[in-house]
């Protein structure tokens, strides 16, 4: 089909919806929040925006001392959603490939395990979160009597404060999100021909070898979307944070969203909290920028 | 090795049905593990729940309930109003779910079908959206409807429409990347025949299309209803008395006074109903439209 002026007018009609929305509630905010970094905007002056100081890079420089010890925070919190994203990415793809592979053998009672398995992805994140902050209990859970019958502990760990708070929540999320992962690794598996594994077999590779040469390069182009979309959400973890650990900004495994909901809603600072939120947008588009680059180079090989 | 190849390829060895068949085992344990102390949980008083401690013999947290109640179900509205926050997370997702189905379907239309000027920006621009974490323009959108509420007079805060506008858009793009897959794989020349018909695009669209990619739609739909019944971020700091969602609401069970365990619990089953009789339902259309617009690329 040509571009033409009906193509263009129906166009417009039949998108019109979608882009105002996306105008409306991301494009417009988001360089209006680049704005409000720079402006000395707080729960005082709200009601007379726009009439508001325009304070230059103080937002950023106070965050680095005001002495509340928000920046050093911040910067925690990006540091502790990066180790977070770092073991969840790779433990949820794994275990989602394991049971997809396990999952696109014929079995009996195959189709009720495949219906099983999907459970986790569609219950509510607060409830599932809720329920893990309950087995997570020290005394009262069910996660430290199954270590301590196991003989792995003597004494009852404190899991959702402190050091293994992280821990806590990444195996909340790996047993969240694993589920879709291996939903959409099992299609993919399931569109490779069968004549593939048979020509492999017929030369002998072995199990291993068929996983390798045949299995996942077929399901790369699933799995590279998969992963980046990984990566990319992964910045905005906010849920499962919030419910099992609450508003804490002091804990040691507090994230960006956290820090900044409560700079912003909760000390009511809106510019020092747009300031940490441009922060974070720079270190993603850097980052996204680097995993773009680094693809077009391997392309280009 | 001379025993393997009298195996197709598909074949195990009986030690190897033994192992898959456990490893099936472990798999359905670990996902159903913390659904049962939920369905447990619900069934306890909370002195049970609190009073447990499985250093004690005796006291440890047991599957079935010593002593089991109705009360956390019987109370469901009592000490959280959850069945009125119940309430507004249907109006707000079924909205949600409504307009993310029918923006999506006219603008991935648009997209599989027609060129124009502007497309491949249009495209981009929708899927980097996808980018920006939440928190990153949750700020700005705050003060600009305190800004909109201000001028027009019109209540944004803490308003059903408000809040259906702002998960419509969150769905959109993830929506309008999955419709499209779906509708490059419905043949061009169905519409095309009706577009030489004399049927106007949008006659296409509800006529020709929407049958159709019903399974795509209702995955779409699906996606949409999950997303805003799950959404937490925004809704904390935009519901408030009136519009509060489930997902914030269970929050209030525990309190720094107290700790209602087993009411959570029962509203963590009562809240998720919903979702999971919408899924069922529709669980053979899911999956194939969740997995055909993704797969296929």
């Amino acid at each position: 089909m040509r571009i033409t002026r009906a193509n263009n007018r129906a166009a417009a009609f039949l998108i019109g919806p979608a882009l105002t929305a996306m105008f409306v509630v991301h494009l417009i905010p988001i360089l209006f929040g680049i704005v409000t970094a720079f402006l000395g905007i707080d729960v005082s002056n709200l009601s007379r925006f726009p009439r508001v100081p325009f304070v230059g890079l103080d937002n950023f420089a106070n965050l680095f001392t005001d002495g509340t010890g928000v920046g050093p925070r911040f910067m925690s919190s990006i540091w502790n959603v990066l180790v977070y994203g770092l073991v969840t990415i790779p433990a949820g793809y794994v275990i989602a490939l394991a049971v997809a592979l396990l999952l696109n053998r014929r079995f009996p009672g195959r189709n009720i395990v495949r219906g099983l398995i999907l459970l986790p992805y569609i219950t509510p994140d607060a409830v599932m979160y809720n329920v893990w902050r309950f087995i997570f209990q020290s005394r009262i859970g069910v996660v430290n009597q199954l270590l301590s019958a196991l003989g792995l502990i003597r004494e009852p760990l404190i899991w959702l404060v402190g050091d293994n708070a992280l821990f806590a929540v990444i195996v909340a999320s790996v047993w969240k999100g694993w589920p879709f992962t291996s939903l959409m690794l099992l299609a993919a598996l399931q569109t490779i021909p069968a004549e593939l594994y048979e020509a492999a077999h017929l030369d002998g590779a072995s199990w291993w070898q068929r996983l390798r040469w045949v299995t996942l390069p077929m399901i790369w182009p699933v799995s590279r979307t998969l992963l980046m979309l990984s990566v990319i959400w992964n910045f905005h973890a906010f849920n499962q944070f919030y419910v099992m650990l609450g508003a804490d900004t002091t804990s040691k495994a507090a994230v960006p969203s956290v820090v900044i909901l409560r700079e912003a809603f909760g000390a009511l600072h809106f510019g020092s909290g747009s300031a940490m939120a441009v922060l974070m947008l720079v270190i993603i588009l850097a980052l996204t920028a680097v995993a773009v680059y680094s693809r077009r180079e391997r392309s280009a090989e | 090795m001379k025993r393997r190849t009298h195996r197709a390829p598909g074949d195990l060895s009986p030690a190897g049905k033994i192992l898959f068949a456990l490893a099936v085992c472990l798999v359905v344990a670990t996902v159903l593990f913390p659904y049962l102390w939920m369905v447990s949980g619900s069934f306890k008083r909370t002195i049970e729940i609190q009073s447990a401690d499985y250093t004690k013999e005796g006291m440890e947290p047991t599957l079935i309930p010593r002593q089991p109640t109705l009360e956390n179900y019987a109370k469901i509205n009592k000490t959280v109003p959850m069945l009125d926050y119940l309430k507004n997370s249907l109006i707000i997702s079924g909205g949600t779910m409504v307009f993310a189905i029918l923006i999506s379907l006219f603008a991935a239309y648009a997209l599989s079908r027609l060129d124009f000027r502007g497309r491949k920006l249009y495209e981009l621009t929708v899927y980097s959206t996808q980018m920006f974490p939440g928190i990153a323009f949750l700020i700005p959108y705050f003060v600009l409807f305190n800004l909109v509420t201000r001028i027009t007079g019109i209540p944004m805060r803490d308003t059903y429409w408000g809040m259906i506008i702002t998960y419509t858009s969150f769905a959109l793009p993830f929506c309008i990347l999955m419709m499209k897959g779906y509708l490059d794989t419905i043949p061009k020349s169905l519409d095309e025949q009706a577009l030489v018909d004399g049927c106007g695009r949008a006659g296409i669209v509800f006529r020709i299309i929407l049958p159709v990619v019903k399974p795509g739609a209702i995955s779409v739909g699906i996606f949409a209803f999950i997303m805003a019944w799950n959404e937490m971020l925004f809704a904390s700091v935009l519901t408030g008395g009136d519009t509060k969602t489930v997902s914030l609401g269970l929050m209030e069970y525990i309190t720094t006074n107290q700790a209602r365990w087993g009411g959570m619990m029962a509203a963590c089953i009562v809240v998720s109903i919903p979702v999971l009789v919408l899924f069922t339902t529709l669980q053979k259309h899911i999956i194939e439209g969740l997995t055909k617009g993704a797969v296929k690329e």
